[in-house]
């Protein structure tokens, strides 16, 4: 145990020292999804506008002129958006890597790294959309701005985690790329994103306090909209980060070295 | 001081079983090696007891047929592959010619993507802006460097991956057999580098089909066959 843990420490701080490895790669790869394209990456910022307006004028039209809903859509999109695209994304990480994998020693933290690089990039556009859409509603910046940003740091700080629990659940079990992607997609609507939690019972009750989901919207969330400190939901957060980094070490300790058999 | 010493090196790995929904008849892949059964598991016997001794100055050619082990070896010695016993004590820095056009973005300029390579293969900012000019000099590529990369004919895109992949300075030199590119005068100024760079490397260890090519290059010749040391010559 304690030399698996060496061994995912070793190629963590490996991959750090090769940080202008995978910044590089990262800008590359947003630039390529975008580079034919009139808008460039801000199709990205596009899009997102486009699901918030969806969400706030249209699906949910009865609270369309309330403005405290806009802003619920709108960062319930932006954190929800990140995630999904982390953790999809990450499910065929190492199988998109296979040439860099099987033909370097670049420690495999870089592409986890690189993944991640490029997930807060396109985050990056979103959350240009999501201040706009703030400050248009009427939410002017204060300090709960900065207990807002306590909640995205989290979400940061766990994200290599997620990429790599999922990256070596894509490499053991091929089949979850689509298990995951459909599971994603579902979870949107057990998920708090555009649906608010008032006491509801039943399956609302269970998406709402027992999907993991929940907390890092909530982090981001209720400083803004809510002007309350996200303790709780910074507290589970804090604790689910803990276990997923723990998987996250396990696994890039005991089998980083054997997915290159895998892929 | 440059050296190499394989000690009873064996690879073993496991044919892992994908957790899939198909089929169990189209699980499994077809790979090199002698397949095994270890329990209820099948697993492959890609190196079996390999033992070897380089020091500087030493020229090895692997031969062998395909699915002999030989690039296996490579990676186990560039460190891609963990052995799975034995002992691999390498003193030198050791640098790989496997697959030059690793890493090369159809998008990125020539010289954009010089950058990119610099940065897998571990260089510094300095050590790329050093190299930059002598890999375009020596692909002779000219203004085209400016352009993107997919905008190049196959023989240009051959000469830059050629170029990049060779401005080495190794003290022991991986080769998965020997690489040339361009046409023919290209060819002959690859022919050229490729020998410069085997001459300055301590060690050179060559997988090859080319038994002429063996024969000049290299001063030692490891025969492999199913994963164990046939001969050496």
């Amino acid at each position: 145990m304690i030399a698996a843990l060496n061994g995912a420490f070793d190629d963590i701080s490996k991959a750090m020292r090769l940080h202008r490895v995978w910044i590089a790669l990262a800008h590359e790869d947003i630039g390529d999804q975008h580079r034919r394209t009139t808008l460039g990456p801000l199709w990205m910022l596009v899009n997102y506008f486009a699901f918030v307006g969806t969400f706030a004028f249209v699906f949910v039209t009865k609270d369309a002129s309330n403005p405290s809903y806009i802003a619920y859509v709108a960062i319930g999109m932006l954190v929800w958006f990140y995630l999904t695209e982390t953790i999809t994304m990450s499910v065929s990480l190492f199988q998109r890597e296979a040439s860099f994998i099987q033909g370097t020693t670049l420690p495999l933290f870089v592409y986890v790294m690189r993944l991640t690089m490029q997930c807060i990039i396109r985050a990056g556009y979103s959350l240009a959309g999501c201040v706009l859409i703030l400050l248009l509603s009427g939410y002017g910046i204060n300090t709960n701005w900065l207990l807002s940003l306590l909640g995205l740091l989290l979400l940061i700080l766990a994200t290599p985690a997620f990429v790599v629990v999922f990256a070596f659940l894509g490499a053991f079990f091929p089949d979850s790329e689509f298990i995951v992607g459909n599971l994603m997609r579902v979870g949107m609507f057990f998920t708090p994103v555009f649906w608010v939690y008032s006491g509801q019972e039943g399956v609302q009750e269970y998406a709402y306090h027992w999907n993991p989901f929940t907390y890092f919207l909530e982090g981001v969330r209720e400083p803004i909209t809510a002007g309350i400190f996200p303790g709780h939901s910074l507290a589970v957060t804090g604790y689910f980060c803990l276990g997923l980094w723990a998987i996250a070490l396990l696994l890039l300790g005991l089998y980083r070295k054997r997915i290159v058999f895998l892929i | 001081m440059t050296s190499i010493t394989l000690n009873n090196v064996s690879l073993v790995y496991r044919l892992f079983e994908k957790l899939t929904l198909s089929a169990p008849g189209r699980r499994r892949s077809a790979l090199g090696g002698n397949i095994a059964k270890s329990g209820t598991k099948q697993v492959v016997q890609a190196l079996d007891g390999v033992s070897f001794e380089l020091k500087a100055g030493d020229r090895l050619g692997l031969v062998g047929p395909n699915g002999a082990g030989k690039t296996t070896l490579l990676k186990v010695l560039y460190g891609i592959y963990q052995p799975s016993g034995g002992t691999i004590s390498i003193a030198g820095k050791v640098d790989a010619l496997f697959n030059i056009h690793i890493g090369f973005r159809p998008e990125a300029t020539g010289r954009r993507n010089i950058v990119l390579r610099g940065l897998i293969s571990g260089w510094t900012a300095a050590e790329i802006e050093e190299k930059m000019e002598e890999i375009i000099d020596f692909s002779e590529l000219g203004d085209f460097i400016d352009l993107p990369f997919k905008a190049y004919s196959q023989g240009m895109a051959a000469r830059l991956a050629f170029a990049a992949a060779t401005t080495l300075e190794p003290e022991i030199l991986l080769m998965d057999e020997w690489i040339g590119a361009g046409d023919a005068s290209f060819q002959e100024k690859a022919k050229r580098r490729m020998d410069e760079l085997a001459e300055k490397a301590g060690i050179i260890v060559l997988a090859s089909h080319d038994d002429a090519l063996i024969q000049r290059v290299c001063t030692k010749k490891l025969t492999l066959r199913g994963g164990r040391v046939e001969s050496l010559a």
